[in-house]
């Protein structure tokens, strides 16, 4: 046996043989630990939490375990992302729209997985939805509405109906024509100037799913150019976002948006260039051009015991 | 995919310059699997290699780029991505046998359009340079990955490199190639702490707010704080870009510093001509930030340029309020000249490395990609996002720029969080300067899911990192940290006074 191979022996003997660790000690009754809750109600939370959750949705003051959450953080959190992939893996029906009486319209985008790769055709139409367009709706409108699926189709079957319906009454009671009511799926906020200038509109104000944060799908963002036309960029739009239960109602946005859309015929621009400083009272934040509504955080996940 | 190259000098080593180097530098031939094409003909068709008895041949140095990267949806978003996978290792193939002068001489944007291909042309270190120019692209490689290799002699070559060089040899590496060569790197600077130094890990406290309200900002930092957090800088996102909110936050959070002794440094990441404008009104200001792309009409979409960033990094020198030498902060992420159309068909890769070349002019004390936060039109999934942290890292580190990572994905790109937790943890393992940190991962503002208060400490004790060692030492006093175990004070807010 040569030398090595005796010292490489000598080791293992060394380390236990066998049995390299131990036996473990007999382990007493573990002691519960303390409930570490996602703070669902005041009385519930940390001191911290609470003066906390007065300023932000940050989820703050919720302790650690060793250095990692607890268990009740964890299915929190596993909820709140659950419903953000939720939104974005949604389709819309390819009969939702007909069945909700608006016209139905695509972009050249052909699958779910296209949409989320080729922002380019989903911003702009087929040509089937094109020969709807020139043949079935009406034309030379102060505002074309325009509903769409965006990165949440939940959103727009939520609470799309209602923002399109409080919008358009919003415009009509402002002495605005509106144009026939449609749906887009797989689109993209730039498919409005193609749609706006097709149908010879002043304003084009596409409403749409936007892109969810955690554990909020259902929010829906609007935005609106005027004299849409291919070609217009971000910096000839105004948006705003947020627009669900917990951040602006639609009832409240459909106002708003009027407002914007009255404001950029009569100026007859839109975007960085539209003063909308004399507005502000009715506008309120959505006066800035990126407003973004505070929300609160709600508790996703309830255990029965 | 038409484009003009206006390339100043061969586009291809000559046939013999491999050979004749063969004594100085180990250099295997290339396996018989593939051959690449040389000899005296016309320069365009010498840009091909055989794989399986099938040619590829490629127009140009570009070409060969863009062909040669690992899949990136936004590459094909480009419609210059490679047909498949062999096509690649073509490209690959051919890549690895031109030499970095080729790539000096034929950058990703020509030097007649672009004022950073320019500025990097001329303000290259030619000694550094001198020294590689002869290698080929496998060769370099296999320089870096040799164990002889350490990190002072990569800081040696570092000035010597230009971006193109980078993208062209990450192209060539696994993920485990970057991570080797990316833990040897030595990139240490200085502001009111040490970041850099061989077994830490620093972390940006984010504490975003969707309307910058001061208070809710001051408590997520404080929360931060305990959890070991924030040694890199505090760094808040604000939702108004004006110099009056840029001050107010600033002020409020120094306050906080000041008064609990914190050796730290604060940022906020409003454009950097809203920064000035706020130093102009007396606030304090350790870091200026900006986000930079790749090439001049991209810069030109942030609304920035050279000559403007020259200017705040004088004005910073004059009146930042960290110690330094190091005071400037950047952020890059591949896609982000494709997404304003100013890539010039050159790959986001490449483009990501041109963001190093700019950013490294100003020695700054920060520099991180947000890696997965554009989109999935540009990193569709958890492999890509991964990969692409891993590059960033590795070029910005080979530049020689303190490089750290956003490891985050947007809610529409396919990443699960287990696939984002695993990137933190390799990229701490290839000595990655620093992370994010936010409350649950969760950026309330931009919507999107980075790095947690939590996986910090996690990080650390899983890779045996600590923070710097000014801060260390801040955390241990406060009873924050014992060691390089959670203290009696771990994850209790209220252990920094308001």
């Amino acid at each position: 046996m040569s030398r090595t191979r005796q010292l490489i022996d000598a080791l293992r003997d060394q380390m236990g043989g066998s049995a390299p660790l131990p036996p473990p000690p007999p382990l007493p009754r573990v002691a519960e630990p303390p409930a570490r809750v996602y703070p669902r109600r005041a009385e519930e939370k940390s001191a911290y939490a609470r003066e906390a959750s007065a300023h932000t949705t940050a989820l703050l003051g919720i302790g650690h375990v060793g250095t990692r959450y607890a268990t009740d953080v964890v299915l929190q959190f596993q909820a709140e992302l659950a419903v953000a992939h939720e939104a974005v893996g949604q389709e819309l029906p390819d009969d939702w729209a007909g069945k909700s009486g608006l016209i139905s319209l695509q972009s050249r985008v052909q699958s779910h997985r296209e949409f989320l790769l080729r922002p380019d055709l989903g911003r702009r139409l087929s040509d089937d939805s094109l020969g709807v367009l020139r043949t079935a709706v009406r034309r030379g409108v102060d505002v074309q509405p325009i509903l769409a699926d965006g990165l949440s189709a939940v959103a727009c079957m939520q609470s799309g109906l209602e923002l399109l319906a409080e919008f358009t009454k919003a415009c009509e009671a402002r002495g605005l024509s509106v144009g026939t009511p449609m749906c887009a799926k797989f689109a993209r906020v730039w498919l409005e100037d193609e749609i706006g200038y097709e149908v010879q509109a002043k304003v084009a104000a596409i409403l749409l799913g936007e892109r969810p944060g955690l554990g909020t799908g259902d929010g829906l963002s609007a935005y609106l150019v005027y004299a849409p036309a291919i070609g217009k960029t971000d910096g000839d739009r105004n948006m705003m976002s947020n627009i669900h239960a917990r951040g602006t109602v639609p009832k409240v946005a459909g106002d708003r948006l009027a407002v914007l859309s009255k404001a950029m015929i009569d100026q007859r621009t839109s975007g960085v260039a539209l003063d909308l400083s004399h507005l502000t009272a009715e506008l309120g934040e959505a006066a800035g051009r990126h407003h973004r509504a505070p929300q609160e955080r709600v508790r996703l996940v309830e255990v029965q015991s | 995919m038409v484009r003009s190259w206006v390339g100043r000098g061969s586009l291809i080593p000559e046939p013999c310059r491999v050979n004749t180097r063969q004594g100085r530098l180990p250099h295997r031939p290339p396996p018989l699997r593939y051959r690449v094409a040389k000899g005296r003909i016309a320069g365009s068709m010498r840009l091909a290699a055989t794989v399986r008895n099938v040619r590829y041949t490629f127009d140009t140095v570009g070409e060969v780029m863009a062909k040669a990267n690992p899949p990136k949806s936004g590459d094909v978003l480009a419609g210059i991505a490679a047909r498949d996978a062999v096509e690649r290792v073509a490209a690959r193939a051919v890549l690895a046998n031109l030499t970095l002068a080729d790539l000096r001489n034929n950058p990703a944007i020509p030097y007649e359009i672009d004022e950073l291909t320019r500025m990097v042309e001329h303000s290259l270190n030619e000694s550094a340079y001198a020294a590689v120019r002869h290698l080929t692209v496998g060769q370099f490689r296999e320089w870096l990955l040799s164990t002889a290799v350490d990190g002072m002699r990569i800081r040696s070559v570092s000035p010597g490199l230009t971006p193109e060089m980078a993208a062209a040899v990450c192209k060539l590496m696994s993920n485990m190639d970057l991570m080797t060569v990316a833990v040897k790197c030595l990139v240490v600077v200085r502001a009111n702490n040490t970041l850099g130094l061989p077994g830490r890990l620093s972390s940006r406290v984010q504490p975003n707010h969707p309307t910058d309200d001061v208070d809710g900002i001051l408590l997520s930092m404080r929360e931060g704080l305990s959890y070991g957090c924030g040694d890199a800088v505090i760094g808040v996102n604000p939702a108004t870009d004006t110099a009056e909110s840029t001050a107010e936050i600033l002020t409020a959070i120094d306050k906080v510093l000041k008064k609990n002794g914190c050796p730290t440094q604060h940022c906020v990441l409003s454009h950097v001509s809203v920064q000035m404008r706020a130093l102009d009104l007396g606030c304090p200001m350790d870091l200026m930030f900006q986000s930079l792309s790749g090439s001049e009409a991209g810069n030109k979409a942030f609304g920035i340029s050279i000559a403007l960033i020259d200017e705040a990094w004088d004005k910073m020198k004059h009146l930042g309020t960290a110690r330094g030498p190091n005071v400037m902060y950047f952020e890059t992420g591949q896609g982000s000249a494709l997404s304003s159309a100013a890539h010039h068909g050159a790959d986001q890769l490449t483009l990501e490395a041109r963001c190093y070349g700019f950013a490294r002019r100003y020695d700054p004390f920060l520099v991180n990609t947000v890696v997965g936060f554009i989109g999935p039109e540009y990193l569709e999934d958890g492999p890509q996002i991964t990969r692409a942290g891993l590059e960033d890292h590795f070029m910005g580190k080979l530049l020689g720029l303190p490089m750290g990572c956003d490891a985050c994905f947007t809610y529409h790109a396919r990443m699960s969080q287990d696939e984002l937790e695993c990137l933190k943890v390799l990229l701490a393992t290839a000595g990655c300067t620093y992370l994010m940190s936010l409350p649950v991962g969760d950026d309330i503002m931009l919507n999107y899911q980075s790095t947690s208060y939590h996986d910090i400490s996690s990080v650390r004790r899983l890779t045996g990192r600590r923070p710097t060692p000014e801060f260390d030492a801040w955390l241990s006093e406060m009873g924050i940290m014992d060691g390089d175990k959670p203290g009696e004070r771990f994850g209790d807010p209220r252990v920094i006074v308001p």
